[in-house]
C-alpha cells in the first residue's frame, strides 16, 4: 500500500526568475508523474514543510515538471531565498480533478488570469494548444499590477501566433514602457471588447480571490451563465486527499473535487469569495 | 449469537484473558480531588494490576475519547527521503479497549468512513491501528447530563461491530461475542448461558436508559429532526447562532470530540544531511490558522464563521458525503466548553429563529 503522506524526490534542475517575486522551478522527477492540467502537487521543502502548487508545464511530460511560485510566506520564502539548482525537494500528487477539457471540445475558451494565476493556466494553455483543432477559439486575458509582474513574457509572441488564439494583456497602473491596456483585468471583459460567442463558450479563471470575485460578477453581467464559469479556487490545504478537513467550499473539498470548480456548483454555499 | 452470564467475580478472569491478548486500556471511575471539590470522573487509563479487584465498568462514557488510539499524538507518517515504513511496521501489538460505550463505537465507524472506507485514499496508519484494536463494549446503565445520542437516532447500547459486549445486570454481566476474537475469549471463560429472565432484565435496563435520554432531551427533538437542512438553510441566520457568541476559540470541543479528526501535516528537520520527519497532528477548525491562507486571507473570518464551520461540517458537509451525521451525541463538547455552549441549544436556537422568520 502506498503511503499518501510520503513525498518522492524531485531534483531542481533550473530556476528562472519571472518577476521580482515569482520564480519558475524546473524539476527532474524520481518517478514519472502523469498529471492533467489543473491538477496540483504538494511540494516539500525538506524539514520545512509543504505547500500546494499547480504545475505550469505541459501535462504530457512525465519525467520533468515546472512549478511557478510566488514568494509569500514560510515555505515560499525558503524556496526563493535558499533553494538552488541541484537541491532535492519532495513532491506528492497529483491531486484533484483538473480542468474538464473534454467539455471544452467544440467550444470557445476564455482564459482569465491574474498575477501568478497564469502559472496553472499556462499548463492548460499548452494542453489546449495540443487540441487546438478541436476548439473554436482560445482567448487569453491576463492582468498584472505592472509590466514587471508579468510571468512567461518570452512566450507571449508564440502564444499570440497560435491559430485561433488571441492574447490580451492589461496592467493596473500606467508604466512608461507600456502602450497596451491599463486597468484591472475585468476591463478586458467589457462587452465591447470581448470578442467571444458568449453562448458557445466556457471560461476558466485563476488568480487572487478578489479577482475571481469581480471576474465572476463581470462574466455574469456580460451574459455568461454560472454553468460556463470555472474558477480555480484557493483554500488552505494540508493533506491533499480530502482528509485533513480544511479546504472545502460547501461539501466540496478543493483538493479532491477541485481545485477548479464550476461556479454553478458552489455559488450557493457560504464563504465562496469572502 | 448466544448470550452468556458472567457473574461479578468472573470479571477479573475476563480481564486476565484480555491482558494475555495485548495492552489493555479501560475506562474507569476515578475520584478527582482538588482544593475546591471532589468528584468522580470516568477516565481512560492503562489497566492497573492493583485495581482489577475492585474494577466496575462505568455507567456511561468516559470524560476523554478513544480517538487517541486511532489518531495518536504525535503520529509520524513519513520519513524522507527513503521512507522505510518504520511506524507502520511497529504497529503490531494488539490493544484491548475495555468499557467502550455505543457512542465510542459509533465514533469509530464514522472515522472508518473517512480513513478506510473511502476507496480513493486509504490511510495506511489508521487502517493498521484499527486492525490491532480489540473492542469490548458495554451498555450504558445511566445517561450523562449532556448525553443526547437518542436525538441522532442512536442507542446507548450496541448490537454489532464489537468483539465482546457486556450488559450489567444483577450480580454480574451478560456477555455476548460479536466476532471470532470475541468467540475465542468466551471459550476461555467457559461462561454459563443466560436465561430468559436475565435477557429481560437487560432489555429493561436498556429501555430505562433510553427513557431517561428521551426525557432529558425532549425539548430538542424538533431541532434534531433534519439537522443537515437546518444548519445549511439556517447558516446565514444572524440571530439564530447567537449562542455561539461566547465561543473563545479554545478548541476544547474539537479536541475532546471522538469524531473530530481534522489534522495538519507538520515537518521537522533532524539536521543537515539527515532525514526529515513528517508528523500528523490534530488541528482544529476553531483556530484561526486552520484556514488562513498566504497573505492573511481567511475564508472563515470572523470568529463566528469558525464556530459555524464545526456545525456545518458535522451536520451538513459530512452528511452530504457519507449520509451520516458526524456526531455521536456523546455530549463531551458540551461538558468541556469554556463558553458554556450546549450544541443542543445551538441547534434549537437556529430552529426557533428560522420559524420566526418563515412564520
Ligand atoms: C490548488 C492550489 C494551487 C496553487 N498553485 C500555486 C501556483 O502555481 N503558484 C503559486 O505561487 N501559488 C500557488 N498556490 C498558492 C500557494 O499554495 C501558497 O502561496 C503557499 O501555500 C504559501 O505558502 P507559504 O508557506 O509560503 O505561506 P504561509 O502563509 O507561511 O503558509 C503556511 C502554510 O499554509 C498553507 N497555505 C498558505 N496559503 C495557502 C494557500 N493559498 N493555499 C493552500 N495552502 C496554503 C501551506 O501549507 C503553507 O505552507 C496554490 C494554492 C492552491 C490551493
Ligand atoms: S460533536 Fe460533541 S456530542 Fe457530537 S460526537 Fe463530538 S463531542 Fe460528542
Ligand atoms: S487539503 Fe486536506 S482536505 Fe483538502
Amino acid at each position: 500500500m502506498d503511503n499518501i503522506y510520503y513525498p518522492f524526490e524531485a531534483e531542481v534542475t533550473d530556476i528562472k526568475k519571472e518577476t521580482p517575486t515569482i520564480k519558475t522551478f524546473h524539476f527532474k522527477l524520481a518517478k514519472p508523474v502523469t498529471f492533467k492540467a489543473g491538477q496540483f502537487m504538494q511540494l516539500t521543502v525538506p524539514g520545512i514543510g509543504e505547500a500546494p502548487f499547480t504545475p505550469s508545464s505541459r501535462p504530457g511530460e512525465v519525467q520533468e515538471m515546472e512549478i511557478t511560485i510566488l514568494k509569500t510566506g514560510r515555505v515560499t520564502d525558503v524556496l526563493h531565498n535558499e533553494v538552488k539548482v541541484g537541491d532535492r525537494l519532495g513532491l506528492r500528487g497529483p491531486f484533484g480533478k483538473g480542468y474538464p477539457i473534454d467539455k471544452f471540445i467544440g467550444k470557445e475558451i476564455l482564459i482569465i488570469g491574474g498575477g501568478v494565476g497564469l502559472a496553472p493556466l499556462r499548463s492548460l494553455i499548452y494542453a489546449l494548444f495540443d487540441r487546438v483543432d478541436d476548439l473554436k477559439k482560445i482567448s487569453i486575458c491576463y492582468g498584472t499590477k505592472t509590466t514587471k509582474d508579468q510571468c512567461f513574457k518570452d512566450e507571449y509572441d508564440k502564444w499570440a501566433a497560435m491559430p485561433k488564439t488571441s492574447l490580451n494583456l492589461t496592467i493596473d497602473v500606467l508604466c512608461p514602457d507600456w502602450e497596451g491596456t491599463v486597468g484591472v483585468v475585468t476591463c478586458l471583459l467589457e462587452k465591447d471588447r470581448l470578442d467571444v460567442d458568449v453562448r458557445n463558450s466556457y471560461t476558466v479563471s485563476c488568480g487572487p480571490q478578489i479577482m475571481l470575485k469581480f471576474v465572476t460578477i463581470k462574466l455574469m453581467e456580460v451574459g455568461f451563465k454560472p454553468e460556463q464559469i470555472y474558477l480555480s479556487m484557493n483554500r488552505r490545504m494540508s493533506c491533499g486527499v480530502g482528509k485533513c478537513g480544511r479546504c472545502n467550499i460547501g461539501p466540496y473539498y478543493l483538493c479532491k473535487d477541485g481545485p477548479d470548480l464550476c461556479y454553478a456548483d458552489i455559488k450557493d454555499y457560504p464563504n465562496v469569495f469572502d | 449469537m448466544k448470550v452468556y452470564f458472567l457473574p461479578d467475580e468472573k470479571l477479573k478472569e475476563l480481564i486476565k484473558v484480555l491482558k494475555g491478548l495485548g495492552k489493555v486500556f479501560w475506562s474507569r471511575e476515578r475520584e478527582i480531588t482538588s482544593a475546591r471539590e471532589s468528584r468522580t470522573k470516568i477516565k481512560i487509563e492503562e489497566l492497573e494490576e492493583d485495581a482489577i479487584q475492585d474494577y466496575r465498568i462505568p455507567g456511561f462514557r468516559s470524560y476523554d475519547s478513544f480517538k487517541t488510539f486511532l489518531l495518536p499524538l504525535p503520529s509520524k507518517v513519513a520519513e524522507y527521503p527513503d521512507d522505510e515504513w518504520i511506524d507502520i511496521k511497529n504497529i503490531k501489538q494488539k490493544t484491548v479497549l475495555l468499557g467502550l460505550k455505543a457512542c465510542d463505537l459509533c465514533a469509530f465507524s464514522l472515522l472508518d468512513k473517512v480513513f478506510i472506507e473511502d476507496p480513493e485514499f486509504i490511510d495506511p496508519f489508521y487502517k493498521r491501528r484499527r486492525q490491532t484494536l480489540i473492542l469490548i463494549t458495554s451498555d450504558c446503565t445511566r445517561a450523562g447530563k449532556s448525553c443526547f445520542c437518542n436525538l441522532l437516532g442512536r442507542t446507548p447500547y450496541v448490537t454489532s461491530n464489537f468483539d465482546l459486549n457486556l450488559s450489567e445486570i444483577k450480580d454480574g454481566y451478560l456477555i455476548e461475542s460479536g466476532s471470532e476474537i470475541g468467540e475465542n475469549i468466551l471459550k476461555n471463560l467457559s461462561p454459563v448461558e443466560s436465561n430468559e429472565e436475565q435477557i429481560q432484565e437487560r432489555d429493561k435496563n436498556r429501555k430505562n436508559v433510553m427513557e431517561e435520554l428521551t426525557a432529558q432531551n425532549a425539548d430538542f427533538v424538533e431541532a434534531f429532526s433534519n439537522p443537515d437542512i437546518l444548519v445549511s438553510e439556517g447558516y446565514k441566520s444572524e440571530e439564530g447562532w447567537n449562542l455561539g457568541r461566547t465561543c473563545v476559540s479554545c478548541g476544547a470541543c474539537t479536541n475532546v470530540c471522538p469524531v473530530c479528526y481534522c489534522f495538519t501535516l507538520f515537518d521537522r528537520s533532524q539536521g543537515e544531511g539527515k532525514k526529515s520527519k513528517r508528523f500528523r497532528v490534530w488541528d482544529s477548525c476553531q483556530f484561526k490558522g486552520f484556514s488562513q491562507m498566504a497573505g492573511g486571507l481567511n475564508p472563515r473570518f470572523p470568529l463566528m464563521e469558525q464556530f459555524k464551520n464545526r456545525y456545518y461540517h458535522k451536520f451538513f458537509r459530512f452528511h452530504e458525503r457519507y449520509n451520516e451525521y458526524k456526531c455521536t451525541g456523546c455530549g463531551r463538547c458540551i461538558d468541556n466548553c469554556l463558553g458554556d455552549i450546549d450544541m443542543r441549544e445551538v441547534l434549537s436556537g437556529i430552529k426557533i429563529e428560522r420559524e420566526k422568520v418563515n412564520g
